[in-house]
């Protein structure tokens, strides 16, 4: 996708200029109205429906970004990308569960945060060692090795050995009051909000950054093609393990904020079906785009909730209808899915930048 | 401007809007009592999943044609959450937002993830995740569930075989029989009754073996019977689900391995004899109900109402779950009316008005009679143990679990 054209009338003078994330004084109001709608107006006015909603949504965002750096930022197809989720949430819990911290990082509600970001590293480890094939295989033989990720990972290591530790057999429990940032209990939806928000923000701005550096330059190099890439001087294996690391990286910590939502954490969290999900996501949003993340998820989890809620009045006059459409959203996924890509290959993200120029260079669009 | 801008500068944004602004007016009625459903349709569990989301639907039915709650409506709000948590603790969410007073939960995944949320919006949540975990009321007070827990059935199964199979065994007098259970290690609905069972065992006075880990997704179980042959169990404990029961059982057949074999609840099913074929023959289990269609008080609606609201399934398709999921409204039903009764509609008031008065209230369907109180939740003390033989499932034992051991049922095996 192409960069978004200036206004009219807008000139950069320097390099600041040009590099800055919001570069008119209209984008930067446009970012604080965001920022004040979604700290300031949305959480007083939002019942906890609405929050979860949320909550999903962004955990969504934050599974969804990694897959979209590999698939779309540096073309290594993915399907066990969940794998990286459980992952990620099992070391935070863990750490949080087991490990024998200092007392004073306990007093300081420290443990939580520190989980998450070795779990990130954790996960982003492990996603590096079902990258290691993308070295030799691509395409559809590099989706098989990648969902050999989940099925050793979630249905074999996970499953098999990690959910015993602590002689527990079974679901690891998370006791109200265990995920705590500092003095910050997190126990209800709108406390889990706020950390989404800014786990969503961090993840959102390095991605970003890491995409205009000389590595997010490389990993679109490889993408667009590998043995040109090559040619050019860059190291694509080195680069697409950097790709895997960052994606499972992420994924940790998707995983690791997950769990604070959760009162109980079972491998059956993290089934192969998010995997396609995510991929769904992105195709929906739009390939090769961190607005395509953000607009895929937005996409699949709003419409899915708004297209069950417009069934509930229908179904006082219908009283099937309820039933019924309890398959069809499953279908809808399906179909959302093959309707953009064969009417809107380029996804929502396309659209709004499309939205976005228009503006931009009216009256003079043509 | 092309078809394809036509369609997406046009319809797309009408649609969604229409989506979004219907959506956002869903309100629930003021004169009726909403109920939420979590259901699987189409996720892991969806193989027994279906048939239970069924029968909740009927059973609402028939609730709304006797009456209702005092006269008042039930609204039932179903979805489907395909297993995935993410959904369900939404839902749970849409629910309180949608007023409901209670929820009809579905697996262990939804009802644990969920569990000190529920408890702490005083929420009742009768699910079809029947853990023995979740009876003790002074942890898990809102959690509640119309049949026997996992733990009682598997001790109640270990019993029924050695009362009535033992017996007639060659080595019966010679030795210790010897047992082994077969189950998923790391799923929490396989693993729950497990300590309980082995207990049991002890009580009775087996020789416990080496547990044999088995995929709930299995189809293969040789390596599991091989392993098992060497220990010569007289009695194997099936802990999965009816797909992987099947096959454990084929595979033990096929095998010689000369076992009998009990099965806990959701691995036991009108499927096992379809999916295991000769191999089922004297394959007992914990039913907790009648199967569909069985001869038994309140059957006959269930059918009537299965045949009335869903056509186009033939009865002889429909299962067990289904009168599960009706054993579960019904329970919910009575709570509700009682505590319609007492003025109070509200969660603690279903909990302590309506459900921890059930003294033996009877669901019929085959059931035991339903008994709460404040400090159990265990629903009662007697299961019915069945065996599936000549083409049929028969009642082996009503094993009374209570009346047997009446200190331990009292003092110890609550909560696990």
């Amino acid at each position: 996708m192409s960069t978004t054209f200036l206004p009219c009338s807008v000139y950069h003078e320097d390099y600041t200029q040009d590099h800055a994330w919001w570069q008119t004084k209209f984008v930067r109001g446009k970012m604080i109205l965001l920022f004040l709608l979604l700290f300031v107006v949305i959480p007083p006015f939002a019942d906890a429906y609405v929050m979860s909603v949320c909550n999903q949504i962004g955990y969504t965002i934050l599974g969804a970004l990694g897959v979209q750096l590999l698939i779309g930022y540096c073309g290594q197809v993915t399907l066990g990308h969940a794998a990286f989720l459980a992952v990620g949430a099992y070391t935070s819990t863990l750490l949080v569960l087991e490990f024998p911290w200092p007392k004073f990082l306990l007093d300081w509600g420290l443990a939580y945060p520190i989980s998450i970001i070795i779990a990130a590293i954790v996960a982003g480890i492990w996603s590096v060692l079902f990258g290691l094939p993308s070295a030799k295989v691509k395409g559809f033989y590099l989706i098989l090795t990648t969902m050999a990720a989940q099925f050793v990972t979630v249905d074999f290591v996970i499953a098999q050995y990690v959910s015993k530790i602590g002689g527990r057999g079974q679901a690891f429990s998370l006791p109200p009051g265990t995920i705590k940032i500092g003095p910050w209990v997190i126990d209800s939806d709108r406390k889990v909000y706020f950390m989404m928000l800014v786990l969503v923000i961090l993840c959102v701005i390095g991605l970003a950054n890491l995409l205009r550096s000389r590595a997010g330059r490389a990993w679109v190099a490889i993408r667009d093609n590998d043995i040109s890439a090559e040619v050019m001087g860059i190291n694509v294996v080195k680069y697409k393990l950097l790709a895997f690391f960052v994606a499972g990286f992420i994924g940790g910590i998707a995983g690791a904020f997950w769990i604070s939502n959760l009162a109980a954490i079972s491998y059956e969290h993290f089934p192969w079906f998010w995997s396609l999900w995510l991929v769904g996501v992105i195709l929906i949003g739009g390939v090769g785009s961190i607005h395509g993340a953000i607009f895929g998820a937005i996409f699949m989890v709003v419409v899915m909730e708004g297209l069950q809620l417009a069934v509930m009045p229908l179904a006082d006059t219908y009283p099937k209808l309820l039933i019924y459409f309890l398959f069809i959203k499953e279908a809808a996924f399906g179909l959302a899915i093959c309707a953009f890509l064969i009417f809107e290959p380029n996804g929502l993200a396309y659209r709004w930048w499309q939205i976005k120029n228009y503006f931009n260079l009216w009256p003079f669009s043509y | 401007m092309n078809v394809r801008n036509l369609w997406f500068k046009r319809f797309v944004p009408l649609f969604a809007m229409g989506i979004l602004v219907v959506g956002l007016f869903a309100t629930a009625g003021a004169e009726t009592i909403n109920v939420g459903s979590l259901n699987d349709m189409t996720g892991a569990t969806s193989d027994v999943g279906k048939d239970y989301a069924l029968g909740i639907a009927e059973a609402i039915h028939y609730v709304t044609d006797n009456g209702g709650v005092n006269g008042k409506e039930i609204k039932l709000y179903q979805f489907d959450y395909g297993y995935r948590v993410p959904e369900a603790l939404t839902k749970y969410n849409l629910f309180k937002r949608l007023k409901c007073v209670a929820v009809l939960g579905w697996g262990t995944g939804d009802t644990e993830a969920l569990s000190p949320t529920i408890t702490k919006d005083k929420m009742p949540y009768v699910s079809a995740s029947y853990s023995g975990h979740l009876a003790n009321p002074q942890k898990t007070p809102y959690n509640l569930f119309f049949a026997t827990d996992y733990s009682t059935n598997a001790r109640a199964a270990i019993t029924a075989w050695f009362d009535k199979k033992w017996p007639a065994h060659k080595d019966y007098g010679k030795r210790k029989p010897r047992f082994a259970c077969s189950y998923m290690f790391a799923s929490p609905y396989c693993s729950a009754p497990i300590k309980a069972i082995k207990d049991q065992a002890t009580i009775l006075g087996f020789e416990i073996g080496p547990d044999q880990d088995v995929s709930l997704f299995a189809i293969d179980t040789k390596s599991q019977i091989l392993a098992l042959k060497e220990f010569k169990p007289d009695l194997v404990w099936h802990g999965n689900t009816t797909m992987s029961v099947a096959a454990t059982v084929r595979d033990a057949y096929s095998l010689g391995l000369g076992a009998g074999h009990i099965v806990n609840n959701w691995g036991y099913d009108e499927n096992l004899p379809r999916l295991a074929g000769e191999a089922a023959e004297g394959v007992m289990g914990a039913a907790v109900c009648a199967f569909f269609g069985e001869d038994v008080p309140l059957m006959d609606k269930v059918v009537e109402y299965a045949k009335k609201y869903n056509p186009g399934i033939p009865p002889e398709k429909r299962l067990i779950r289904t009168v599960q999921a009706w054993g579960d409204v019904l329970i919910l039903w009575e709570a509700l009316k009682r505590a319609d009764k007492a003025g109070d509609l509200g969660g603690e008031s279903i909990l302590k008005n309506g459900f921890e008065t059930f003294e033996n209230f009877d669901i019929h369907l085959g059931a035991p009679p339903v008994t709460y109180t404040s400090t159990d939740h265990r629903v009662a003390g007697q299961v019915p143990i069945y065996e599936w033989k000549d083409g049929a499932f028969r009642l082996v034992e009503r094993v009374d679990l209570k009346g047997r051991w009446p200190d331990k049922w009292a003092n110890e095996w609550l909560g696990w």
